[in-house]
């Protein structure tokens, strides 16, 4: 019955860059959407935290999260998810959209 | 985020929260507080296995328009309808409580034009009411928050805003209504009972909650607009309900309150006499009032644009002026 909460570390590669502003949030934790939060870390590793209402799936978060941070060549950063039934699919677009979201906070 | 000129020409129906929250102040002043940064979630709906939000579903804030302190309170349909909990409620409730501090200082250091540079509160309603997994404590949110409106009268003035998609409805219908002036788009809805709990409780013949143009018929900004619960009718923009909160700023206090519905023995005299008019009337449908009202051809009103609605509506006569 309580929500699921999925933890996990990924190691970034070579030339890693981490956000540009302090933290940055995207998205709306709708039905069959989520939210995301990225906080600059002083550790180069990403830490990413999860937490949703299914159960079973962690291998597939693990899998589009670690495509995500290693396209992104990100590191240096914290990622956390509200999720409330989207689909890896969704997970991904959200993933792109707040990360294009922070570089651009920077040049506001 | 939009850009601040993209957000003001969007719809204010789908617009999120947050962009409201944005938009609706001058550009680049809005400073959330109690942000997503700050992981204010609900304690209680994990243990029910229901998602969580960083914001509990209110964006909170204050930014400026023009030289005025204005607090923002945005809610996010999209997060459980909008439903009033606990950690949101206190948010809602804690910018009430700034504005009024504020309002005190203010008023203390420029005691001759306090009425002007006074910080004033704009409530964007999007919710069906209480949060039934935190019942308790998002009721005692109304009740507070219904206090604080209260001890906001000729101090802080407060708008409420409403046209977004899950409407205004539950015991936020109360609470709306209870504010200095309202504001909706045609698209904006206010009520108590939802449309489908109705039908749920009443069955379909009472009430089709599959019949949208039936929903807007009793629920919607035009019906709101002739039954003078809400004052005025803006188009779906957040830049048009923006001016329409620049134009209220403007307006002292004492001009301000005519705009309320409840608040004085007249007005709630007022409302009394609208339910003693149903019995009489016995209306079938919201046509009939508008009728009542003197209203030609109220089945051309649902049609109507706004310009023509706002020339042409025949609105019901405020007895206390």
């Amino acid at each position: 019955m309580a929500l699921h909460e999925i933890s996990f570390l990924i190691e970034p590669q070579e030339g890693y860059e981490s956000i540009p502003v302090d933290w940055a949030h995207n998205g709306v934790v709708g039905s069959g959407d989520m939210e995301l939060l990225m906080q600059k870390t002083d550790s180069a590793a990403v830490q990413v935290n999860i937490v949703t209402p299914v159960a079973g799936y962690d291998a597939i978060w693990e899998k589009v999260l670690r495509k995500f941070v290693a396209e992104a060549r990100l590191g240096g950063v914290s990622i956390e998810i509200n999720d409330n039934n989207s689909t890896p699919y969704v997970v991904a677009t959200r993933l792109k959209q707040g990360l294009l979201e922070a570089k651009a906070g920077e040049r506001e | 985020m939009k850009a601040w000129e993209e957000l003001i020409s969007s719809s204010f129906y789908e617009a999120t929260a947050r962009q409201r929250a944005h938009g609706l102040v001058d550009a680049g002043t809005f400073n959330e507080l109690g942000g997503p940064n700050k992981r204010l979630k609900s304690p209680h709906l994990p243990e029910l296995g229901e998602a969580v939000s960083f914001d509990d579903g209110v964006v909170t804030g204050v930014g400026r328009i023009g030289a005025r302190p204005v607090f923002v309170i945005s809610q996010e349909g999209r997060f459980i309808g909008g439903a009033v909990g606990e950690v949101g409620g206190a948010k809602t409730t804690a910018i009430f409580q700034m504005a009024l501090r504020l309002h005190d200082k203010i008023a203390k250091k420029y005691p001759e034009d306090a009425s002007l540079r006074a910080p004033a509160i704009i409530y964007s309603f999007e919710t069906g009411g209480v949060r039934l997994h935190e019942a308790n404590a998002g009721l005692l949110a109304h009740a507070e928050q219904m206090e604080l409106i209260q001890e906001c009268r000729g101090k802080v003035p407060v708008i409420s805003l409403i046209g977004s998609k899950v409407g205004c409805f539950g015991g936020m219908g109360f609470v709306s209504i209870s504010t200095d002036v309202v504001v909706m788009s045609e698209l904006g809805r206010i009520g108590l009972t939802g449309p489908e709990v109705i039908e749920q409780e009443m069955g379909k013949k009472e009430f089709d909650s599959s019949d949208r143009a039936l929903i807007y018929r009793t629920t919607g900004g035009k019906h709101k607009t002739i039954m003078r619960d809400c004052s005025f009718l803006v188009d779906d923009t957040i830049g048009a309900f923006r001016d329409q909160v620049k134009t209220l700023l403007n307006m002292p206090y004492e001009q301000l309150k005519k705009y309320r519905s409840i608040g004085s023995l007249k007005l709630v005299q007022e409302q009394l006499s609208l339910v003693a008019l149903a019995a009489v009337l016995q209306p079938k449908d919201s046509t009939d009032v508008w009728a009542h009202f003197g209203n030609d051809n109220p089945e051309g009103i649902p049609d109507m644009e706004l310009e023509e609605f706002c020339r042409k509506a025949k609105l019901r006569h405020r007895e206390v002026e």
